[in-house]
Order: C-alpha cells, then sequence, then structure tokens
C-alpha cells in the first residue's frame, strides 16, 4: 500500500517559487492501476520522481507498505528503487551503445540475478511487449521510438517491482501496441498485485485505469472511473 | 552483460577519441617506461663502478714507482697498517720482478758487456728465466736502454767497436696476492684457470697471451724462472701488447724468487665505496706515513664519471615520476570529461537502482582499458627508444661536464685521455639500457597504480550525481 501524506515540493525559479506538487495527499491500495492526467507543466512527471525516491520532497511523505521514504538514508533508496520500482520513462532512457535484451538485464545485474537466468528473462519480457526476436540483440540507437518504448517498458518489468510508475508509456506507440501495452499493465495490476501509477494524455489508457487523478497547479483531484468490472460488462 | 564488458565496450564507443587517448597515454607511458629503463641501467653501472677501480687506491714506496725512482720498499707489516685503515675492505700485496733471459745475460756476459743495473734501487730483483719477450725493443726500446746505461755496447781495449747482439726487453712477473692485475681490476682469463690461493707459494704460473705465443706455451706447458721450474695454469688477456708481455705468479713465490720474503713492490687497497675513498685515502696516507709511502688514486676521474651518472641517474627518475603523473593527468581528465559527458546515462543507471560502487567501478574499469591498451603501445615504443633516450641523456650530462672542465671550474679535469673526461666518458658510453621484461612490469604496474588513483577522482564524482538532477530536463 502506497500512502502520500501532504506531500509538498518547491522550486526556485529567480524570485519566484513554484510549487509544482502542492499538498498532494491520496492513498493506493497494492495491485491497484491507476492514472495521473494534466496538461503539461501541471507536475505530473515530479509526482512521478517524488513517488519512484528518485527526488525528495519539500515537505510531507510517500509511506510505501508502512515504510517512510524521508527517513531513508540513500543507500536504502537505491535498493528501494531497484527492488521495489519499475520506472517507465517519457524520453525511454536506455543507454544507447547497450542491446535491447542489454538493456532489459540492467536492473537484474544490480539486483545479483545470474547471467543465464536474468538473460532468459530478458528475453521473455521483450516477447511480451512484443518486440521482435531479431530487434533483441540490436543496439538501442538502432530501434524505432515505438521499439524503444517496448525496451523502456520490459526494462521496468524486469525485477518484478511491486510498484511501477510510468510517464506516457503509450505515448510513442501506435494503436495497437498501445492497447497490447495497456492489456498488458491491466493484466500485471490485476494477476501479480502490481501497483501501476500512469502519467498519460490517452483518454483510452486514462479510463481503463481503477482511478483516476487530475493534476491542476500542483493540487491533485480524484476523478470518478468506471471500475475494470463495469467497463467489463458495458464493452 | 557484466561491469567489465560494459566497460570495455564503453572504452571502444568513440573509437577516434579512444585512438587519440590511448596515443597520448602510449607516449607519456613509453616516455615513463624508456625513463625507467634508462634509471636502471644507470644505476646499476654506478653500483658496478663504485664497487670496481672507482674505489681502488694505489699504495707505492715513497719516492719509487715500479722499477723507477727510490725510496725504502714496503713491508708486510705496512700491509697490515693498511687493512686496519677505516672503509678499507681489501689490501692486495705484489712484487715486481724484472725477468731476462737466461740465454742473453749469457752471451751479454761473453761480449763483456754489463748487465742490468736499472735505475732505482729495485733492480736487485731482476732475475733469469727461459722465456723470451713477446715484445720487440725496437726503437723505444734501444732509447730507453741507452739511457740509462745498461747497453754498454763498446768492446773494451780492442779500440773497435763491436756489433751488439740483439736486446730483448725484460718480462715483468709480478707477484700478486688476489687475482687481480696491477691496477686491481679482476685479471681476464681466457684460457685455463687461477692460481688458487695466492697467498701460498706455488710453482703455477699465469702468463700474458702474447708471452705465451711467442714461446709457444699452452696450459700445462712449463718454464723456469731462476732455473726453478713453472707450470702455465693460464692465460690473461690484459688487452694491450705491453700488458700481455707480463706473467703472474703468487705473492709469496715471487718474494722467495726476489729473495725478499717480507718486501712489496705495490699494495692496493680497495675502498668499501666511492664516497669514502677520500677519507680513506688520507687516513690511509697518514698511517702509512708521507715519507714511506706515497698513496695515489689510479682513476681518479671516474670520481666524474660516477658523478654524471648519478645526474642521468636522478634525471631519470624524476622524469619518470613526471611522466607518470602526466599519465595519471591524461586518465583523471578524461575521465572527467566521461563523467560529465554521460551524466545523463548515470543517472538513468541510478534511477534504475545501480549502487554508486558500481558505476565508480564502471568508470575505473574503463580508465584501465584505455591505460592496458596505452601500456601495451607505450612499452613497445619503450623497448624501441630507451637505448636512444638513455644515450641522449648520458652524452647530454657528459658534454656538460665536460664543458664544465674545459672552463677549468671544480670538477674539471684537464685533457690528456683523449678528452676532457678521459677513460671516464667512455664508462660513460658503455651503459646500455636495454628493457627488460621485469622493468616495463615494474613500470606497468606504477602505471596501473597511478592510473587507478587518476580514475577514482571521476569515479568519486558520479556518487554525487543525483539522478533526478539529470532526468529532471526531460
Amino acid at each position: 500500500m502506497i500512502e502520500v501524506k501532504n506531500l509538498v515540493r518547491t522550486f526556485k525559479s529567480g524570485d519566484r517559487t513554484i510549487k509544482p506538487v502542492n499538498d498532494v495527499s491520496f492513498e493506493l491500495e497494492q495491485g491497484t492501476l491507476a492514472s495521473i492526467v494534466g496538461k503539461s507543466g501541471s507536475g505530473k512527471s515530479t509526482l512521478l520522481s517524488l513517488l519512484g525516491a528518485l527526488d525528495k520532497p519539500t515537505s510531507g511523505d510517500v509511506v510505501v507498505n508502512g515504510v517512510s521514504l524521508a527517513s531513508m538514508p540513500d543507500g536504502k533508496l537505491t535498493n528501494y528503487r531497484r527492488r521495489d520500482i519499475g520506472f517507465v520513462f517519457q524520453q525511454f532512457n536506455l543507454i544507447p551503445n547497450l542491446s535491447a535484451v542489454d538493456n532489459v538485464m540492467l536492473p537484474m545485474e544490480f539486483s545479483g540475478m545470474r547471467k543465464a537466468a536474468r538473460a532468459e528473462r530478458a528475453r521473455q519480457l521483450l516477447e511480451q511487449v512484443q518486440l521482435d526476436p531479431d530487434k533483441h540483440v540490436r543496439r538501442i540507437n538502432r530501434l524505432s521510438g515505438g521499439e524503444q518504448q517496448r525496451v523502456a517498458i520490459a526494462r521496468a518489468l524486469a525485477n518484478e517491482p511491486k510498484l511501477i510508475l510510468a510517464d506516457e508509456p503509450t505515448g510513442n506507440l501506435d494503436e495497437q501496441t498501445g492497447e497490447h501495452i495497456i492489456e498488458l499493465l491491466s493484466t500485471l495490476s490485476r494477476d501479480h498485485n502490481t501497483t501501476i501509477l500512469v502519467v498519460t494524455h490517452d483518454r483510452a489508457l486514462a479510463n481503463k485505469t481503477d482511478r483516476r487523478f487530475r493534476l491542476q497547479q500542483g493540487r491533485l483531484t480524484e476523478e470518478p472511473v468506471r471500475t475494470r468490472a463495469t467497463a467489463a460488462l458495458t464493452g | 552483460m557484466s561491469v567489465l564488458a560494459r566497460s570495455v565496450g564503453n572504452a571502444f564507443r568513440n573509437k577516434v577519441r579512444t585512438a587519440a587517448v590511448v596515443a597520448v597515454l602510449a607516449v607519456a607511458i613509453g616516455l615513463a617506461l624508456a625513463m625507467l629503463v634508462a634509471n636502471q641501467a644507470v644505476t646499476g653501472k654506478v653500483a658496478e663502478l663504485n664497487a670496481s677501480v672507482g674505489t681502488v687506491l694505489t699504495v707505492n714506496p715513497a719516492g719509487g714507482q715500479g722499477f723507477e725512482g727510490g725510496g725504502e720498499p714496503l713491508t708486510s707489516a705496512q700491509a697490515t697498517t693498511a687493512a686496519a685503515v677505516p672503509n678499507v675492505s681489501s689490501v692486495v700485496g705484489t712484487k715486481a720482478l724484472r725477468l731476462r733471459n737466461a740465454a742473453e745475460i749469457a752471451a751479454e756476459a761473453a761480449s763483456g758487456r754489463t748487465g742490468q743495473g736499472g735505475p732505482g734501487g729495485q733492480s736487485a730483483t731482476s732475475v733469469t728465466t727461459s722465456l723470451t719477450a713477446a715484445v720487440d725493443a725496437g726503437t723505444l726500446g734501444n732509447r730507453n736502454q741507452a739511457s740509462t746505461g745498461t747497453t754498454g755496447s763498446t768492446a773494451s781495449g780492442t779500440g773497435t767497436t763491436a756489433a751488439a747482439p740483439a736486446f730483448s726487453l725484460p718480462i715483468t712477473a709480478t707477484g700478486i696476492g688476489a687475482e687481480v692485475d696491477s691496477t686491481g681490476k679482476a685479471l681476464q682469463l681466457t684460457q685455463g684457470t687461477g692460481l688458487g690461493n695466492y697467498t701460498a707459494a706455488s710453482t703455477g704460473a699465469l702468463l700474458g697471451t702474447t708471452l705465451a705465443e711467442k714461446n709457444g706455451l699452452k696450459v700445462g706447458s712449463t718454464f723456469t724462472i731462476q732455473e726453478k721450474t713453472f707450470t702455465v695454469q693460464g692465460l690473461f688477456d690484459a688487452g694491450t701488447a705491453f700488458g700481455n708481455n707480463a706473467l703472474y705468479v703468487t705473492l709469496p713465490t715471487a718474494q722467495t724468487l726476489a729473495a725478499l720474503p717480507d718486501e712489496l713492490s705495490t699494495m692496493i687497497v680497495t675502498v668499501n665505496s666511492m664516497e669514502n675513498v677520500d677519507a680513506a685515502k688520507t687516513a690511509l696516507q697518514a698511517a702509512l706515513g708521507s715519507g714511506k709511502a706515497d698513496v695515489t688514486q689510479g682513476q681518479r676521474n671516474l670520481e666524474t664519471a660516477v658523478s654524471s651518472l648519478d645526474s642521468v641517474k636522478n634525471i631519470s627518475f624524476i622524469a619518470f615520476v613526471a611522466a607518470l603523473g602526466t599519465a595519471g593527468l591524461i586518465i583523471l581528465l578524461i575521465m572527467v570529461m566521461l563523467v560529465r559527458e554521460r551524466r545523463r546515462e548515470i543517472g538513468v543507471l541510478k534511477a534504475i537502482g545501480a549502487p554508486n560502487r558500481t558505476i565508480g567501478l564502471q568508470f575505473v574499469l574503463e580508465a584501465l582499458v584505455l591505460v592496458a591498451l596505452g601500456s601495451v603501445v607505450g612499452a613497445a615504443v619503450a623497448s624501441l627508444a630507451s637505448g636512444g633516450i638513455a644515450s641522449a641523456l648520458i652524452s647530454s650530462s657528459s658534454s656538460t661536464t665536460a664543458a664544465t672542465g674545459q672552463r677549468g671550474g671544480p670538477g674539471g679535469f684537464p685533457g690528456g685521455q683523449g678528452g676532457p673526461l678521459g677513460g671516464a666518458s667512455q664508462l660513460l658510453t658503455s651503459v646500455t639500457a636495454s628493457a627488460s621484461p621485469g622493468v616495463i612490469a615494474a613500470g606497468i604496474a606504477a602505471v596501473f597504480g597511478v592510473a587507478i588513483i587518476g580514475a577514482l577522482v571521476p569515479a568519486l564524482l558520479t556518487a554525487r550525481i543525483r539522478p533526478i538532477e539529470v532526468l529532471r530536463g526531460e
């Protein structure tokens, strides 16, 4: 379970103080698929960084399964990111001179998984995100944007994290692949009890999540959505 | 992919830059290794010089030298006194004899000519031998004999001038207390063995190569001195025609042949190190008395040679350290540049859970890959260039010393032996710098040590990078 308590993040810009995240509080049960929508610059990515322990809040706290991130030293935050978090960045942030499979293997290498095991899992994950097998060993800079997006998603799934934070995960994908990724994320949250929080402009994706939040000028409000059960009944 | 494999891959990420970095590193590493090789070669040579003739003092009777001059002969008691002087590591006594061919003396006696008187007080040690000198008297020999009054060639009472029989030079026989020549250098035996115990009487002898050849002798052959039979136990090469017209016997043998059992012609005194030669010389002169013995330092100019080599040693060591430091600095700057260039990548690795030590190790290993490549090329450069660099350093150093000597400044030496440094310059140029695998390996180990230090700084810098700072840009 994730509890976000009065989270505030401010930045100085000259004489002005900007608050991209302003007193945000919410809770997510384990296995929830949630989305955050909002205009560009509304603080969505900043909020994801705070939840993923990439950044520290100005005030407030994020509590994951009863453990406060605010009081965690840097070394434990690294462990938390490695073990419990899967990131899908908007710009993919893959290592350009490594192959697709090597990129997916990286988080598993940092976790100490044996080489053969991580190679096998990386291959399976790349198949799950529908990357052609002949492109598994191709360097990242020789893959299209959509292919890189799929590799980034596979990398986020590598260590079977409890929480996946995805920034526009379907932004660079065609409709059919996007649908597949939405289905994959939905399956993960449902069958593997993985909490998934996606930042998206994709209405189709937002409509398929269990909970939908809107971030406006740093403040978070929840919008009503159809549940997955309702959506299944009404089509 | 492991950290090592990723580091190797990163090292070749930009091939043009990698080639440039390796080339610059190779120059620095090559220079460092060449300087180390030169340093080792010169250090070896200095040790060799210090351990050899550069530390030898010669003691002669006051007023006499060889078969010239006068004064009182040296004695075994004085050798004991010399051995007790501080810093003296050994004292070897010699007894020189002048051998003349027995048949020639008999012919001279028959013709009524005067025998060998010889100048100075040591002519009494002239003895007969069956050997014939290997050097022809020639113009110089006959002139020298004439000037010393030993070749009276006018037959008395007849008023006529008889033709003088052919004159042959005497042969120098030296009794020695150790297997060294009269300057203290080890005898270079070309055949046979030494005489074993040089402090005991023996019938063995060591002959110069030309003397043996002239008399048709080889190892095992016999000849006579004072009608006593000696066996040739070895042949030596002194390197000169005069030196090879000589023979060596043990010291007691020579003293017995001369019938002067306690007498020495010279003493060869070896001092424990070059630094102590001056002090030992003064102490030795004081102990023996200036009226009884003259103490001389045979090859004084060796001090200058060693001093020059010491300068080269210091210069090469400083250059080695400087080149090593340069290699470390190159690595430091290159890795700082790479860390700055890959800040975003480092941020991503941290965002997905890479520990600081893994990222730091990756950069250190990448630096070591570059250093390994630079070392391979640098070692090749060093093996080719070390000899030339060492020669250039030595010739530069010796010409500087020579220039000082010509100006008459301190440490300068007069000409006379073919140049301001005389034989010392030959010693300087005889230094050969060969890149031995051991020295190259030690040098490369030092390079790797410096490279690790150079790479650690940028590697530690990666720990300060916070992922959000580099990812916020998106």
